[in-house]
């Protein structure tokens, strides 16, 4: 965030002098230095910084991170929708917090859906019969997998596959950059694991992992993407591209779907507004503003209670906010024609003044090497950001698609698929400019631990940490509620705070909306 | 068997060395089993019957009630 150097009225009309001497390079949105400077720019965006980062953050905290926050969400269902009996539909997952120094309240959360949340043996057609996978064909960058079933024009892929919405061409396609695993082989079958053997053969079953592109909702063909596939072999390797197609006549499940709220996931700045409160930072009295050079046109959100602008961070375990994306044109709604919780206000751009800088951007891979079918590193990001011809806003692509394998992983979900033993080989983009890679690590290793100490004991001691700090009482923030939809997949009208039943560090469950407490 | 909710693989299990590790704050505590149930890379077994309303499901009526204006109960 600018600082605003004599923002008080009582120096409002103080004359600046002109000096030659602490002229600095031009501090651009994210970049510290003369502008361009490219080989800053590769560093900061390498994804082998981030790899490398997010091994050292799980690493280095992994005795004594306490800030596991695991969770049951209930859906919520529509009004009006008849009700059931028997298992009601849940959301398993975890919050994670990564202590930090450079964030509201010092604290990154992430969070993770547990795999095996969605199952496709609960998706049928209009007769009755489960979509297990049919049959599968490829070219050299796709998989194109048929579902079992009678689909058409009629008769198309239920929601959230797809969602037809009137006025909108292709609809809604909710489930578009999930990640898929074939790991159920019958219907009602626990999924299997990478250790499961099957038991006419002998051998491990083995899965394929590839991330959603594409439905046609009405042929019923999912085009799944081979580039950035993970195969579990009858070896118990995970090896990467796949090398074979999922298998037909099972049923696929979603696979582990990470978010964060920290802003090099959400390619977001924030104001520290903890910061106007502390007397001697240099923020003090200054209100937070935005550069008019990095005011770009584009979707952001407000939260609301009852209609008045609520962008407090923590909220009781009984209230439920309202989130509006305001959008400069009505063309860039989200999704189109969705009233009440899209707005829009002609020219708006991407400042919430006091809550965000920058909405963010779409990260986009590469396209695929066509001399290796499949493959493709990860390498230096590109972003799809806004296009404008004439002051005409003709394209928007921003990151408000419940995508999330196009996002690129941030160092503390790197941390996260450590732990979860499928941390991804070392990316090939490894940082220009750095000396004595050993220097370089063993300087890593040691600033992480001292950084990781530092920001607990900040967290902890001197910022008090508070019950209403963690999840789910601050799920409603302007910086978690993004990225709770996105989590969930849910619009964020059903992201409600009780819905949530949280487990303590012994098992046990409590219902923080019904007023329960973890055991002490 | 697993049963509903169960959690089918979990790759990251504390070992005792590392639950005996964990510090939790300066404060005294006790506790027992694993710290957490869920984590990253487990899988949970959910195999929603006939009858019941499953997880995709009700993420799919959300989705259709949301592109209508609905709103949930």
């Amino acid at each position: 965030m600018a600082k605003k150097s004599g923002s008080s009225f009582g120096s409002f009309n103080r004359a600046e002098k002109f000096d030659l001497r602490p002229v600095v390079p031009i501090e651009t949105e994210f970049s510290k230095g003369s502008v361009p400077d490219s080989l800053y720019a590769s560093n900061r965006e390498s994804a082998w910084s981030r790899w490398r980062r997010g091994y050292e953050i799980a690493t280095a905290s992994i005795y004594d991170n306490s800030y596991d926050y695991p969770f049951i969400y209930a859906v919520p269902v529509p009004r009006g929708t008849p009700t059931t009996t028997g298992n009601p539909p849940t959301i398993p997952g975890v919050f994670k917090g990564f202590p930090t120094t450079n964030k509201e309240f010092g604290m990154h959360w992430a969070g993770i859906r547990v795999a095996g949340s969605l199952r496709f043996d609960n998706v049928v057609d209009s007769g009755g019969v489960r979509a297990s996978i049919a049959s599968v064909t490829e070219d050299d960058d796709f998989w194109y997998v048929q579902l079992t079933g009678s689909w058409s024009v009629a008769n198309p892929l239920p929601p959230p596959l797809y969602v037809a919405i009137p006025g909108v061409p292709g609809g809604l396609k909710a489930i578009n950059g999930e990640i898929l695993e074939d790991r159920v082989i019958n219907p009602g079958d626990p999924p299997i694991t990478r250790d499961t053997i099957d038991p006419t053969t002998q051998k491990r079953y083995g899965y394929v992992q590839a991330v959603l592109e594409d439905t046609n909702p009405f042929t019923g063909v999912l085009k799944l993407r081979k580039a950035g596939s993970v195969e579990a072999t009858p070896d118990r390797a995970l090896v990467t591209p796949a090398t074979r197609p999922p298998n037909v006549d099972r049923f696929f499940i979603t696979g582990t779907r990470y978010c964060c709220s920290c802003q090099d996931f959400n390619r977001r700045d924030y104001a520290f507004m903890t910061s106007l409160s502390t007397v001697s930072d240099s923020l003090a009295k200054a209100f937070p503003r935005t550069n008019l050079s990095a005011l770009k046109p584009g979707r952001y959100e407000i939260m609301t209670l009852s209609g008045v602008v609520d962008n407090s961070a923590m909220t009781s375990a009984t209230v439920d906010r309202d989130m509006e994306i305001v959008s400069p044109s009505p063309a860039y709604n989200v999704p189109p024609t969705v009233t009440p919780t899209t707005s829009t206000v002609p020219g708006a751009a991407r400042d919430n003044p006091g809550v965000f800088r920058d909405f963010g951007g779409m990260y986009l891979r590469s396209t695929p090497d066509p001399s290796v079918p499949g493959s493709k590193a990860e390498g230096m990001p590109s972003y799809a950001d806004y296009a404008a011809s004439g002051n005409v806003i003709t394209s928007l692509t921003d990151v408000w698609t419940p995508l999330l394998d196009e996002v690129r992983y941030c160092k503390h979900i790197y941390a996260m698929k450590y732990e979860e033993g499928v941390f991804p080989p070392e990316p090939s983009d490894f940082p220009v400019g750095i000396g004595s890679m050993a220097a370089w690590e063993q300087k890593l290793v040691k600033d992480t631990e001292k950084q990781q100490a530092s920001a607990k004991a900040a967290a902890l001691q001197r910022g008090s940490l508070s019950m209403m700090d963690v999840p789910p009482y601050n799920c409603q923030a302007p910086m978690m509620m993004p990225m709770m939809q996105k989590l969930f997949n849910i619009p964020s009208t059903f992201v409600k705070m009780d819905g949530f039943t949280m487990i303590d560090k012994n098992g046990k469950k409590y219902i923080p909306a019904s007023g329960e407490l973890p055991s002490v | 068997m697993p049963e509903f909710g169960d959690v089918v693989d979990s790759n990251f299990i504390y070992s005792s060395g590392q639950i005996d590790g964990r510090i939790y704050g300066e404060s005294a505590i006790s506790y027992s089993g694993n710290p957490t149930v869920y984590h990253v890379g487990d899988v949970v077994h959910l195999p929603y019957q006939s009858g019941e309303r499953s997880t995709i499901e009700a993420i799919g009526l959300a989705w259709q009630a949301f592109a209508t204006g609905g709103v949930p109960e």
